[in-house]
Parts: C-alpha cells; sequence; structure tokens
C-alpha cells in the first residue's frame, strides 16, 4: 500500500549492489528507515535527492521489513551547507543527536521543527561557535533532558550553584553535590541557560570565554544521558 | 539441512554479499556437478586471492607484488595523483582512457556521523608521498556524497597551503539521461560547472 509522508535524511549506508538504507526524521512517524532501490547508480532519478540533510516528500509503498522509496520530491537541499567542512560538521552532530533520541512510530514535531530551524541557519552562512551547543541543549528540553541550570537540581535552591552534576542533571549546591560534579567557571551556567533559551536564527555574540567549555559541557552532558559517544564531534577533534 | 561439507559450503557462500541462502544452495549443487579440476581451480583462485593478493606500498591499489603496475609504469605522469575511496574506482577511471597520471587509494571517505575520520583514511599515507614525490596536482575523485563531498574539502583544506592544486571531478547529467528527470542537486551543480562552447 502506497502512503505519503515527509522527512529530512538523517543518515544513510549501502545495502546490497546497487541499494541504500536511509533513515530520515519524519514529523508525523517519528525515525523511517526505508530502502532507496538501485540509488548507487549514476542513473538513479532519486539517489540525489536523498543525499543527507535534505527535507523531501515522500511517496512509500510497505515492504516485507522496511518501507521502500517509490518516489521523492525535493522541499529544502540544504546545499549550502555543504560547501564548508565545519559546517557540514555542525550538521553531522544535529542529526546524529536527533537519530539517537527519535522513535519509530511516534510524532515528532518539535524534534522536526527543532532540526529543521538547526539546518536553514547551516544553510544560510558559516556556523555560530555556540549553534551546536545552543541546539544540544534544545534538543535536550524537545526530549524533556533539559539540564537545570537556574536551580539546584536537588534541592531547588537558587544560590551557590558553582558545580554541575551530568548525573544529577544540571547544577547543584554544595549540600546536594554527588561525586564526580565539576565546578564550572563564574557565569558559565548563565551563559548557557541564555543558549538553551536562544532563538537559533539569532544567537548573540559568542564570548570566548565560555564558547568552548559550554560545548564540552553540553555534550558531557548529552553523551551521559543518551550513552553514546557524538561521532561526529570525536572525528575533526571539535 | 544437508551433510557435512554440503551444508558448511552453503552456509560460507550465504555470507557472501548479495547471496542468499537459495542462491547458495543453488551454487552449491552446481559446484557438486561440475568437473572435479574446475572445482579445484576455483578453490586456488580463492586461496591464491588470499595469500597473493596484497595491497600497493605506494598507492595502496591491490596487486600481487610489492607495487602495482601503475605505480611502476615509468611512463605515468608522477606529478598528478588522482585520490580515489577504492581500489575498484582504478579500474573504472582506466577505462575511460582519459588519466595518465598516478593514484592514492583512501580506503573510504571521512563520515562524521559514523566516526570515521582522517586518522581511519590512509591520509597520512598521502601527506608522506607529497613529502617525498614531485606531485603537483590532486584529482579528487571520491563520490558525489555528503562524505565525498566533505572528504574532498577535507583535502582541499589540508593540501592547498602546501602549494598543490587541488581539483574535484566535474557533477552534473548522465550522459544519456532527460533534463526533466534529474533532481535539483544534480541540476544545480551542473548548471554551476557549466562549461563554454
Amino acid at each position: 500500500m502506497l502512503r505519503h509522508d515527509r522527512g529530512i535524511v538523517l543518515r544513510s549506508y549501502s545495502f546490497g549492489e546497487a541499494d541504500r538504507i536511509v533513515v530520515l526524521l519524519s514529523p508525523h512517524n517519528g525515525k523511517l528507515r526505508t530502502v532507496a532501490k538501485g540509488v548507487r547508480k549514476t542513473k538513479s532519478r532519486i539517489g540525489g535527492r536523498l543525499e543527507s540533510f535534505i527535507d523531501v516528500d515522500l511517496v512509500l509503498y510497505e515492504g516485507r521489513n522496511l518501507d521502500i522509496i517509490n518516489q521523492v520530491s525535493i522541499r529544502n537541499t540544504h546545499a549550502g551547507m555543504r560547501s564548508e567542512l565545519d559546517r557540514v560538521t555542525a550538521a553531522s552532530t544535529m542529526a546524529e543527536g536527533v537519530d539517537a533520541v527519535a522513535q519509530e512510530d511516534e510524532p515528532s514535531v518539535a524534534l522536526f521543527e527543532l532540526l529543521s530551524v538547526g539546518l536553514s541557519v547551516l544553510d544560510t552562512g558559516p556556523a555560530h561557535p555556540d549553534l551546536v551547543t545552543a541546539f544540544l541543549l534544545q534538543l535536550a528540553a524537545v526530549i524533556g533532558l533539559a539540564p537545570s541550570l537556574d536551580v539546584c537540581a536537588g534541592c531547588g535552591r537558587d544560590t551557590g550553584l558553582d558545580r554541575f552534576s551530568f548525573g544529577a542533571g544540571g547544577v547543584v549546591c554544595e549540600s546536594c553535590r554527588p561525586d564526580g560534579a565539576v565546578r564550572l567557571r563564574r557565569g558559565l551556567t548563565a551563559y548557557l541557560s541564555q543558549l538553551a533559551g536562544s532563538d537559533l536564527h539569532s544567537l548573540a555574540p559568542a564570548d570566548d570565554e565560555f564558547s568552548g567549555e559550554a560545548m564540552g559541557v553540553v555534550r558531557r552532558f548529552m553523551e551521559f544521558h543518551l550513552e553514546r559517544r557524538f561521532s561526529s564531534l570525536a572525528v575533526l577533534g571539535s | 539441512m544437508y551433510e557435512g561439507p554440503l551444508q558448511r559450503l552453503i552456509d560460507e557462500l550465504s555470507r557472501l554479499p548479495g547471496i542468499g541462502h537459495k542462491s547458495a544452495q543453488r551454487i552449491a549443487f552446481h559446484l557438486l556437478s561440475i568437473e572435479d579440476t574446475d572445482a579445484r581451480r576455483l578453490g586456488h583462485s580463492i586461496l591464491d586471492l588470499r595469500d597473493q593478493i596484497g595491497h600497493c606500498t605506494r598507492c595502496f591499489n591491490v596487486t600481487a607484488n610489492e607495487e602495482c603496475a601503475i605505480c611502476l609504469d615509468a611512463r605515468r605522469d608522477e606529478s598528478v595523483v588522482c585520490v580515489v575511496e577504492r581500489p575498484q574506482d582504478i579500474v573504472v577511471i582506466e577505462r575511460t582512457n582519459e588519466y595518465r597520471g598516478r593514484y592514492h587509494v583512501l580506503g573510504g571517505s571521512l563520515s562524521p556521523i559514523q566516526g570515521i575520520g582522517p586518522d581511519q583514511l590512509r591520509i597520512p599515507e598521502l601527506r608522506r608521498r607529497v613529502e617525498e614525490e614531485q606531485i603537483r596536482e590532486f584529482i579528487i575523485a571520491t563520490n558525489p556524497t555528503m562524505e565525498g563531498d566533505a572528504t574532498a574539502m577535507y583535502l582541499a583544506r589540508e593540501f592547498k597551503p602546501l602549494g598543490i592544486m587541488v581539483s574535484r571531478l566535474a557533477s552534473g547529467l548522465p550522459v544519456g539521461g532527460d533534463l526533466d528527470y534529474a533532481d535539483e542537486l544534480t541540476l544545480g551543480r551542473a548548471l554551476v560547472g557549466r562549461s563554454e562552447m
């Protein structure tokens, strides 16, 4: 049976002689794992439409295990970002984060919107140094994992919060501090809080003093809770 | 389930790419029916492949010697190196009869999302070749995919400052195809890379 859907390509990998398994995020059906037949052949009519990060409309028909892509039309190629390695790496981290949290057969409108906005920002210009950090913080919020940045994750008090616990889920006061809580540079939690609430299209200029450390904290926080490493960040030594 | 060696062969054949259980069974019964000498020749070919074929120490093409025939051919232009993902890509480019330089096989392409970085590819070896050989140009022939493009951008960023001219294979419409079937990305690239008549 044929059905229509929409999705952003998160990743794909070779399958069989000339096919690819294409993993997409659909706003209505969450993570879609599909087969695109013959797309590795140069004369394939749909291969170029199923590259990573492209936003597409799909016609699918039900296969035995995976849905098979029958038709594809492009909504947005996000072609601008492909001209710069740093932007491709940032987009890969976004897609990797979304891939880690998206579930199959589960509406994911907020997740889709967040990814769509993140990719559009990358498409229009050089990657802002804090874009991926802000994206990951907002991704955590969408799935209900947002770190507590304004009050103690243990008792709720709002003073003396100079440590961050990955396990406890945010900043902690001295009396709630579990083993392994790290001391943060003064002002970093406010910086993180601002990124978590910012529009990705209009992030404030990055502060060199906080930018790198903010990324490190958010990356460790996400890796701790998702129980996986971000390969895309490790690859190019970001 | 068949007895001993027959079932073992079916199991082994089923592990090969693109061969399911049914095909494996058909091949196994075919091998059972052919001449003894033909079956032994096939067996020896597989053993010889494993014993004799390795990678060229210079370009990492497959070869039965220390260096491949292309690297040993003095008539080829050693100042131009075509960078490909896999040894099979060399054969495809050789078939065009348009290229007379040498090659370098990366062994894949950069894929941030799969955790494949420069150190997992033969990029350090390429850097060593630049130091040791008189290379002035790279033609990057990685696949026209996001990963292939990322690899090309990385190589350009690393090697252009060393004075190497870095070019990328053109991307566009396939010969014999209809324009109205072309996707936006491919057609866009064909427009950007159009050539003067």
